[in-house]
């Protein structure tokens, strides 16, 4: 997978190892002449330095060929731009930008950008630590593969009462094991979940915060 | 009178400001956003519309412009990608009839108008007069020396 | 000699606004004409008006002309005071007229009564038991006028030069919306509006109509002028004070405010520093005035009560209208009065004083410096304060602003006391009746007769029109006005010498 990540400082760099070590082929755009330098010395990435807004560099990036896009300016409108460019004239099929103001996370998205928003997710993080202490990531098994998660079932979960059949889980999730009262129950599509209850799931890195969204009911 | 506008104008530059000015004397309600205040100095002593201090990129600030009650929308701060992320935002989510930014790259203009942005290029239309300039000058050359 | 066309060009801008509103107010001198079909008898009096109404209307009509070409050209903001300044000069000595020719007055008493009008005073040196009624009504007519502001009149024309520059030199900056023509229609709107509203009630609790009308005038632009000699103290009357006090109250109300009202938006309006003002300083003051001195004066609770809040609102509002006279009061009493008008109305009102903003402000610039000796040296503190629906950060050119207007208020205040004194008055008489003209109040304890000394009559003319104005377009049209004169005389001697 093609990978371009426009925006700069650490979490650039970060990222791009990140992903690297992932197997991804990763491109950087940044304009800082002296970071790209440093980047260009320490990854093992293509480091573009220039706009990555200037559809001549997108260009020079190879954009044509990038999977996916990823704008992580401190700027929005130059996240947005840059998406909108990448899908609409390079025809990258995901284009994501972080959304600096949170207000503008759901601003792209109606403009047909995916967007995220930082601080969206560390406010969470801060405010919901009950759901936080509900969800525990147990083992990475088969080197990152498959993840497997543990989930307690709050009351106010959507899947609460609900019969596992009726819940609609995104493909390649399953839910492997429920734990009542400290008895294990391998459930079938006629198991009711009940508040209280924990579920242990099975998911692939794609599916997991979508399959997380479905048993929590949490909005990003 | 009876056609009186409700205009608002991102950036109050030379353009941004220029615009305001004329367009509060004709008797329109105008409301002029930029993130500078001492760029309202600009604006002339008639002018009667609002100025609104912020980061035109922050909805909360196209918000305390009204800007849904909007019939014009312009852009024209000194950023392309200011002006076509504001101008989307205007006419997408806020859904102003009458929306034109400006955009000083005439390789980003062509992307916007697939988006149904209309958008001014000043560089392309300059381009154009003085190539103009220049195929008339030369005709006009041709004619002294025949 | 470029200087000087290029005098002559701003000048011509500012004449043709001028004569824009000298034809309007020419107009407005027309209006007392409407009682003749009640006052038939009255028709041998319309001359009065007709005559000085004419005149301001054909003057108007020629400056117009004579500039035409002008017109279009933008106003700077001292433009827009100098035409201010003109503007109302002529206004006033053209009202003065009627005075003069049907009640025998002389100049200084004309003039006297045109500005206490038209600055929405209310002090008064016209015998009313004798006066017709149509000056009666202009009277009225004129506080009306004044409260709206030459600004708000000149805009009402379907045609003719947007305000701005005149809309903040007679301190009505603040525009209700972002054009400020619509801004102007709507505050001649609402103000309408008061009018009918006012009248209306007035005539539910008894009042002629002829008394309504003119007591409305008179309320909402925070006046004090009335057809009875007692004023609203002719009727003793709760139901006429009921209806009186929210009239003064809404007349005293910025129209920003009233405008956020209309829409609802009461958020802002809670917030709005100046309603936080009136809401502590009105019980608190009609509290003192009633326990110390009403209690003991006024027979039964009930009535001491009535005048404690009236004549505070009356004074905080600077209306002007009395229910008692002041010859009994106390001095806790009287000083109280004193204050209350000169810390004045909501600003962009028809209110005058120092204004509540201004209070407010000083008031929090204390709190803030107590908070900020109290806070680490390095931490930040920025200054918010609300107006109407914007927060505003106080910076020190606001402080600044503030502070030497108050101190100009002030020392104004002083030196007229000095000079009332001066004239034989006792130093309650002078602190009380200088306060009410300077702070465009009207109450007064009986300084003001036609008999007064001309020097104090004069220093109370002036008084109220630098209060209205707020004094720096006074001063800095006068400075301008010299300081232009010399130069077009200076290249005209140039010329003829060389």
């Amino acid at each position: 997978m093609k990978v371009l990540i426009i925006g700069g400082g650490k979490t650039l760099y970060f990222l791009c190892r990140n992903f690297t070590a992932k197997g991804y082929e990763v491109v950087l755009i940044s304009r800082n002449q002296e970071e790209c330098v440093q980047l260009a010395r320490r990854l093992t990435a293509t480091v573009v330095c220039g706009d990555g807004s200037d559809p001549a560099i997108l260009k020079e990036a190879g954009a044509m060929g990038a999977d996916v896009v990823l704008a992580i300016t401190p700027d929005d409108q130059d996240n947005l731009v840059i998406c909108q460019l990448a899908s609409l004239q390079f025809g990258v099929p995901r284009a994501v930008a972080l959304a600096n103001d949170p207000d503008n996370a759901e601003i792209f998205q109606k403009l047909g950008v995916s967007a995220f928003s930082a601080t969206h997710i560390v406010s969470s993080l801060i405010e919901q630590r009950a759901s936080l202490e509900q969800i525990t990531n147990l083992f990475p098994v088969a080197e990152g593969k498959v993840n497997v998660t543990e989930i307690a079932l709050d009351a106010g979960f959507p899947v609460a009462g609900k019969l596992l059949k009726e819940i609609g889980l995104p493909e390649n999730a399953l839910v492997a094991v429920v734990i009542r009262d400290n008895q294990p129950i391998v459930p079938r599509g006629a198991t009711r979940l009940q508040a209280g209850d924990r579920v242990v799931l099975i998911t692939l890195p794609e599916n997991h915060g979508p399959v997380l969204k479905v048993f929590t009911g949490e909005e990003k | 009178m009876s056609n009186s506008l409700y205009i608002v104008i991102v950036g109050c530059g030379r353009l941004g400001s220029h615009l305001a000015n004329q367009l509060s004397r004709v008797g329109h309600s105008v409301v002029v956003i930029d993130r500078d205040e001492s760029t309202f100095n600009d604006l002339s002593s008639d002018f009667s519309g609002f100025r609104v201090e912020g980061d035109a990129t922050q909805v909360t600030v196209l918000k305390e412009a009204k800007l849904k009650r909007a019939d014009v929308f312009f852009a024209t701060t000194h950023e392309d990608n200011v002006n076509l992320m504001v101008a989307q935002i205007a006419r997408k989510i806020f859904n102003v009839p009458h929306v034109l930014a400006r955009v000083f790259d005439p390789r980003r203009q062509q992307v916007f108008d697939r988006l149904g942005i209309e958008t001014i290029c000043p560089t392309s239309v300059a381009a154009e007069m003085f190539l103009l300039a220049v195929a008339s000058g030369r005709a006009a050359k041709e004619e002294i020396q025949p | 000699m470029r200087e000087k066309e290029y005098l002559k060009q701003r000048y011509a801008a500012i004449l043709s606004s001028v004569g824009m509103i000298l034809v309007l107010v020419g107009l407005v001198m027309l209006t007392p004409l409407l009682v003749l079909p009640a006052y038939p008898g009255e028709a041998k009096n319309a001359w009065a008006f007709a005559l000085p109404a004419c005149s301001l209307g054909l003057a108007g009509l020629w400056l117009k002309k004579l500039f035409r070409a002008a017109s279009q050209r933008a106003l700077s903001i001292q433009e827009g005071g100098m035409i201010v300044f003109i503007s109302w000069i002529v206004a006033v000595v053209f009202s003065a007229l009627p005075f003069m020719f049907l009640l025998g007055h002389t100049f200084s008493q004309a003039v006297f009564e045109a500005v206490s009008g038209w600055t929405t005073t209310g002090l008064s040196m016209v015998d009313v038991t004798k006066a017709s009624p149509m000056i009666l009504l202009w009277r009225s007519i004129t506080q009306l006028a004044g409260g709206a502001g030459l600004a708000v009149i000149m805009m009402s024309a379907i045609v003719g030069p947007t305000g701005v520059g005149i809309s903040i030199a007679e301190g009505r900056g603040d525009q209700l919306v972002p054009q400020v023509r619509q801004s102007a229609r709507l505050v001649l709107i609402i103000y309408a509006g008061y009018a009918v509203v006012g009248t209306l009630s007035y005539r539910a609790v008894g009042m002629s109509f002829f008394d309504a009308v003119n007591h409305t005038f008179a309320a909402i632009s925070t006046g004090g002028f009335s057809t009875h000699a007692e004023s609203i103290g002719y009727w003793d009357s709760p139901a006429v004070e009921g209806v009186s006090i929210p009239l003064m109250l809404i007349g005293n109300m910025s129209f920003v405010t009233a405008w956020s009202l209309l829409r609802g938006r009461f958020r802002f309006v809670i917030r709005n520093g100046e309603v936080r003002v009136m809401a502590v300083l009105m019980p608190l003051s009609a509290l003192a005035v009633l326990i110390f001195t009403c209690q003991s004066i006024y027979p039964g609770l009930e009535k001491a009560t009535r005048v404690a809040a009236f004549e505070t609102i009356s004074a905080l509002t600077t209306t002007g209208f009395q229910t008692v006279g002041y010859g009994n009061w106390n001095d806790l009493g009287i000083f109280i009065l004193i204050l209350l008008m000169l810390i004045g109305g909501g600003t962009c009102s028809t209110a005058g004083g120092v204004k509540q903003f201004r209070v407010y402000l000083l008031w929090k610039l204390l709190v803030w410096d107590i908070a900020r000796a109290l806070l680490p040296r390095s931490v930040i503190m920025e200054r918010p304060i609300w107006e109407d629906d914007r927060r505003v950060f106080v910076d020190d050119a606001r402080v600044r602003q503030v502070g030497v207007f108050v101190f100009l208020y002030s020392a104004t205040y002083l030196l007229g006391v000095l000079l009332m004194c001066g004239c034989g008055y006792t130093l309650k008489e002078a602190l009380f009746e200088f306060a009410s003209a300077l702070s465009n109040s009207g109450l007064s304890v009986g300084v003001v007769s036609p008999q007064m000394p001309g020097t104090a009559m004069w220093a109370l003319t002036l008084s109220m029109f630098l209060g209205r104005l707020e004094f720096l377009v006074v001063i800095t049209s006068l400075i301008k006005l010299v300081g232009d004169g010399r130069r077009l005389m200076a290249s005209t001697s140039k010329q003829k010498g060389g």
